[in-house]
């Protein structure tokens, strides 16, 4: 049986399998030590790598002599690496930090084998390439499955904000709440314009509280979309009060030229409420108590 | 130079002693509007009495910290203006100061006084905040 091209590496996985991995174990914690400790366990990280230093000893073992081998998104390792990342990519490691427990690898086999093969140079090469090859691939699935999770999460997260909704809430007869929280952006301002008109339609609704309390940026995009809702509110013949605008917010209409004439603007949503009732020539009044 | 802004209640008072420069009008505007969001004010005074002079820049941030101001719930009056700067403002176009104006401080008030009376949120009966009548 002729002698396999990568006998060199053979060896030392087997042989020496224990101490490598070892190495490459202290290598990943030393380049993991700016993290929390908490967020990885050093037992389960051990137990991953062992299992990933066996599957790489078989990838070798069979390494083709031509070096062009293919493996595709089934091979066991490929799982592995690309499930590792993921997890990575969710528990918030940078690309950087998870591209390195392979690549510390890399380090680790290199020293060994120039150790080694001291003495014959073309058999280094050999073995040299073959690590350079396998692990640099092993680094592209690292990457290519963090940034597909990266991904994902994003368009899931902007999924969820779009579908953050936006109720309209009857105060009271005729007077309608639009309570708006969070990030307001093309297309949620359209869902709650229309939700919001719909519902002003249905109720015959003659006063309109928008609430803006909840609206972290008001900068403006946002103060236009704003705008185009009370625009259309009052086309349909609903008088609106605003409430909850900060300084900013106020800044940010003030430098559009933005007046709306009937809009009326109150601090808070209490004045608002407060306002909106005297509109309807409704008010809140104390009741002599009869539970004492 | 920083401007003071006493309250009356939930009634701001700010007098412009002097011409302030770029810097200090913008710093002004945003002190008072900070100010009225901390105490939800119902309403401000400017009085500009002591100003003879006021440039198209002054009137332009006056006008504005009204406008702001409304946005966020209170009314503005803007009293004092010397005859001389009424003039000037004119010549420079009416629009410039866009603002409720009266002759002094005390119609000021009075003016505003009968403005915030006459809001929906002023009668609010857990209202303990009293205006100087």
């Amino acid at each position: 049986m002729p002698m396999h091209h990568l006998a060199a590496l053979d060896r030392l996985l087997s042989e020496q399998r224990t101490v490598l991995h070892e190495k490459w174990v202290a290598e990943i914690l030393t380049s993991w030590s700016s993290l929390l400790p908490n967020t990885f366990n050093v037992g389960e990280m051990r137990q991953h790598t062992a299992h990933l230093l066996e599957e790489i000893a078989k990838i070798f073992a069979a390494y083709p002599e031509s070096g062009l081998w293919e493996f595709g998104e089934t091979h066991p390792l490929v799982r592995a690496m690309s499930e590792f990342s993921a997890s990575r990519a969710i528990s918030g490691f940078t690309p950087t930090e998870t591209a390195q427990y392979v690549m510390c690898l890399k380090s680790v086999l290199t020293l060994a084998l120039i150790h080694e093969l001291m003495s014959s140079p073309v058999e280094m090469k050999v073995n040299l390439a073959a690590v350079e090859d396998v692990i640099g691939r092993l680094t592209l699935v690292t990457f290519s499955a963090f940034v597909e999770t990266r991904e994902r999460v994003i368009l899931q997260q902007s999924a969820s904000l779009v579908e953050l909704s936006t109720p309209v809430i009857r105060l009271w007869d005729h007077v309608l709440l639009l309570p708006l929280v969070g990030v307001i952006d093309t297309a949620r301002a359209r869902k709650f314009t229309e939700n919001l008109l719909e519902a002003i339609t249905r109720y015959e609704a003659s006063v309109t509280v928008i609430d803006v309390t909840g609206v972290p940026v008001f900068d403006i995009s946002v103060a236009r979309h704003l705008m185009k809702t009370v625009d259309a509110a009052q086309l349909l013949g609903t008088r609106v009060v605003m409430t909850g605008l900060n300084p900013e917010g106020a800044l940010t209409l003030t430098k559009l030229g933005i007046s709306l004439p009937n809009m009326i603007t109150r601090a808070t949503l209490r004045s608002g409420v407060a306002e909106a009732l005297s509109l309807i020539n409704r008010r809140i009044v104390p009741v002599a108590s009869s539970r004492a | 130079m920083k401007i003071a802004i006493p309250r009356l209640g939930r009634i701001l008072l700010v007098a412009i002693q002097q011409d302030l420069s770029d810097d200090e009008a913008l710093a002004f505007q945003s002190n008072l509007l900070g100010t009225i969001a901390e105490i939800e004010a119902l309403g401000v005074v400017v009085d500009i009495s002591a100003l003879d002079v006021v440039d198209s820049f002054m009137a332009r941030v006056i006008n504005d910290t009204a406008n702001m101001a409304r946005l966020l719930g209170a009314e503005v009056i803007v009293c004092g203006i010397q005859p001389f700067v009424a003039f000037t403002l004119v010549e420079m176009g009416r629009g410039l100061l866009s603002a409720d104006c009266t002759f002094n401080l005390e119609q000021g008030l009075k003016t505003l006084q009968s403005r915030i009376a006459s809001r929906g949120d002023y009668s609010l009966p857990d209202e303990h905040d009293d205006l100087i009548i």
